[in-house]
């Protein structure tokens, strides 16, 4: 199976590039268009690591949604580009520096740990249904980390309304429960019309 | 590197170093730009991921993997507030420029 | 029942504090226009309940959700310091909040979420649940910084302390993300048992536990990991403030306590290490950069890593008598901190921030009683006795000293003599300075003002009768080791 070693480097070497290029990218809308190619290539690269619920997910959940936010405040915010194309420059070598050290030093960790070389558990078989297994656990075993995860997900809305919705004066929006708390008195009142007998 | 016909658990780990350290040098690179180093946030996310699922791979159990799924789930509320943020500064400041960010000093 | 909802009871404060955040969040948005006060009042009312059903559950132990949360005296502990300290941030916030024009149901609920996220921290017994807690708790203060929308240093300061805080996260998934590849678990009591055969692979365990080690104390704000510590307490609404110095402590703490003490403590020398260079640098950093501040958030944040520093002491001893003075030194950090920053709050108003030091001059002729409870705080944060600051700085260092390091204990007590220098000025410039034209009159305030006064006299009588809160701190660290 010399075909998944191919596809591996193939993958992470697009992965890496586009993540590099996500940091480097002066234009905001670049850096994410980068961001969802990186996307994908990890996601090719879990599904190569039988993981395809994952992979699948990144895909729908992150170029589907985070992406589209992260585009959709790039496109609201009237960024001035030519002020941030400034002094990126001046922090290059240092950065460059630490994190070729840090790459390095990991990397012989890993490769000399007898740990990196551990047989991959055999072929997965074809037959193998990575969703449902993942199903089982999350709601059975998981079952307590979902709850939480889904709280979290409830304060991510909380704060996100909190911080950003305001009811501007002036604007004509419907208000529904003005709408329906409307009494046939309110709108129409009978005035007697009739001229009083003289 | 080839072993079982797969690529080494060390070939996908130092994948992950180094995509974490691209991430951490984002951050500190971008000292210009929020947006941009909001996504080298998702990067080191992204990093832990890819080790968490090559562990799993290669240790056998699905552990890991559930763990992903609920990393994906916290970045992406991570995302949302973080945004949150990053427009009420704008409103404020007109500006996503980092080094516009000195207000606090001392 | 099924086997992973065997003891789901344990739980039973989580589950009550969650209904209640949502509960609160409704009642808020449709009462909250007639009923300004009804937020603050059941978010007193869901704390002092959570303390009820936590009290009934003292003295039991085990683990429920398939182990992901465990029970123990730690677990019950921590939560009822953590209730405590939430509950002092509602009663000093009212007027604050008014004042500014966010005085809005929705913070209520985001300290409510955080103090959840606290709660699952604490009680969590697998990397999974340790992290979605701290999440919790961080994605929470995050929005809490950034509440005041329309005040451009709040808002500047949400967003630094988003990044440094998503980054902190992100070093300590990658030492999980290690940990879990080396033992094959998440739970962490398995991880403990694991890492007993694991010694040929020895330095990726390292390099675990220094992305650990270095996530938990940017959350903890020990130095070299401080820097957003200033910024954000300085920019932050004094209310926000004043709880990121309480309750989310405490969680900090726990992280210690799970990941490095249940999970790690048969590697103890390799963390401890990585723990005294913190120690020192925090010590150092805290103590010196303090005294430069003329802003009294700002100092009281520099003192933050200061303290930090003083009970990492206890942390180095590795010892149970080293993690229950680390613990009594978190305690009574927060309680200070509680009343420190409270003492700002109360002498805030409308459009005046009272958070230079100078804003204290001549306190004592304006208010000869709120000047002698900052004596008093000033006092413990010092180290003076007979406060309880003094006794917290006492039990470290003789527990650090039993441990064979005197000589960490030497530095320490050496900066803590600096370090009162910059507490004692304020209360140089409150009893002998004359006070500034502008300082105007000071708001009264009854209720938080009460508050203050049991917060600063707690810790007199505590540094007199320190011992039943020792002997918890003590009855909360069995079963840990």
């Amino acid at each position: 199976m010399i075909i998944t070693t191919i596809l591996f480097y193939l993958f992470s070497a697009i992965l890496l590039g586009s993540a590099t290029a996500v940091i480097t990218a002066r234009n905001p809308v670049y850096a994410s268009l980068f961001l969802v190619l990186a996307f994908f290539n990890a996601a090719a690269l879990f599904i190569l690591l039988g993981a395809e619920f994952l992979g699948l997910i990144l895909i729908l959940v992150y170029v589907g949604a985070v992406m589209v936010l992260f585009l959709f405040v790039v496109m609201m915010l009237d960024i001035n580009l030519t002020r941030l194309k400034e002094g990126f420059l001046s922090y290059l070598p240092l950065g460059l520096a630490i994190a070729i050290l840090g790459v390095l030093e990991l990397a012989v960790v890993f490769w000399t740990s007898p740990l990196g070389h551990i047989p991959a558990p055999g072929p997965i078989p074809a037959n193998a249904d990575n969703t449902r297994a993942l199903g089982v656990l999350l709601y059975t075993h998981y079952l307590y980390p979902f709850e939480i995860a889904a709280v979290i997900l409830l304060v991510a809305i909380i704060a996100a309304i909190a911080l950003t919705l305001r009811r501007r004066q002036g604007t004509k929006t419907q208000s529904i429960d003005a709408q329906m708390a409307v009494r046939a008195k309110d709108r129409i009142s009978l005035v007697n019309l009739r001229r009083p007998e003289q | 590197m080839m072993m079982g016909g797969q690529p080494t658990l060390a070939a996908y780990l130092i994948l992950g170093a180094i995509l974490f350290s691209i991430g951490v040098v984002g951050i500190f690179l971008n000292r210009k730009n929020v947006i941009i180093l909001l996504m080298a946030i998702e990067l080191l996310l992204l990093a832990v991921n890819i080790n968490l699922v090559a562990f799993s791979r290669y240790q056998g159990n699905l552990e890991g993997q559930v763990f992903v799924f609920f990393i994906l789930t916290v970045a992406a509320a991570e995302a949302a507030i973080g945004l949150a943020i990053l427009v009420v500064y704008f409103r404020n400041r007109r500006s996503i420029n980092v080094e516009d960010i000195d207000e606090l000093r001392g | 029942m099924n086997a992973f909802l065997l003891h789901w009871t344990f739980a039973i404060p989580e589950i009550w504090v969650l209904i209640m955040a949502c509960v609160v969040l409704l009642a808020d948005l449709y009462l909250g226009e007639r009923l300004r006060d009804v937020a603050p009042v059941l978010t007193v009312l869901t704390l002092l309940g959570a303390a009820v059903l936590t009290f009934f559950e003292l003295g039991q132990s085990g683990t429920t959700f398939a182990g992901l949360l465990v029970l123990d005296p730690f677990t019950n502990v921590a939560e009822l310091f953590s209730y405590l300290a939430v509950l002092m941030v509602v009663l000093y916030s009212r007027r604050y909040l008014m004042d500014r024009g966010i005085y809005r149901g929705e913070i209520y609920v985001l300290l409510l979420f955080a103090l959840l996220g606290v709660m699952v921290m604490v009680s969590g017994a697998n990397l999974l649940s340790i992290y979605l807690g701290l999440e919790l708790l961080a994605l929470s203060q995050y929005a809490l910084v950034a509440f005041n929308r329309d005040s451009l240093v709040a808002t500047e300061a949400g967003l630094k302390y988003f990044v440094l805080g998503a980054l902190a996260s992100g070093l300590l998934l990658y030492g999980m993300s290690l940990l879990y590849g080396l033992t094959g678990t998440l739970e962490v009591r398995h991880i403990a048992a694991a890492l007993v055969n694991v010694t040929s692979s020895n330095l990726i365990l390292v390099f675990a536990l220094v992305f650990i080690v270095a996530g938990i104390a940017f959350k903890l704000g020990a130095a070299p990991f401080h820097m957003w510590l200033p910024d954000v307490y300085q920019g932050a609404p004094t209310v926000v403030t004043t709880f990121l110095a309480s309750a989310p402590k405490i969680g900090a703490f726990a992280l210690i306590i799970r990941l490095l003490v249940d999970g790690g403590y048969g590697m103890l020398e390799s963390w401890q290490q990585i723990f005294i260079a913190l120690t020192l640098v925090s010590l150092v950093v805290g103590n010196l950069i303090a005294i430069a501040q003329q802003n009294l958030k700002r100092m009281l944040a520099y003192s933050t890593v200061g303290h930090v520093g003083f009970l990492s002491l206890g942390i180095v001893a590795g010892t149970e008598a080293g993690f229950a003075s680390a613990f009594f030194y978190t305690i009574v950090y927060v309680l200070m901190s509680l009343a420190g920053f409270g003492m700002i709050l109360l002498l805030t108003r409308a459009g005046f921030e009272a958070d230079r030091i100078d804003d204290f001059k001549g306190l004592s002729q304006r208010k000869p009683w709120y000047a002698f409870l900052m004596l008093i705080i000033m006092f413990s944060m010092a180290g003076v006795p007979p406060t309880v600051g003094f006794y917290a700085k006492l039990a470290v260092f003789q527990a650090v000293i039993a441990a064979g390091y005197v000589w960490l204990a030497v530095i320490g007590v050496l900066l803590a003599v600096i370090g009162a220098f910059y507490y004692l000025r304020v209360v140089k410039v409150m009893y002998f300075d004359a006070p500034e034209p502008e300082s105007g009159p000071i708001v009264r305030d009854d209720l938080a003002s009460a508050t203050l006064s049991i917060n600063s006299l707690a810790l007199l009588v505590l540094g007199i009768v320190p011992g039943p809160l020792m002997a918890f701190c003590f009855y909360a660290m069995q079963g840990v080791i």
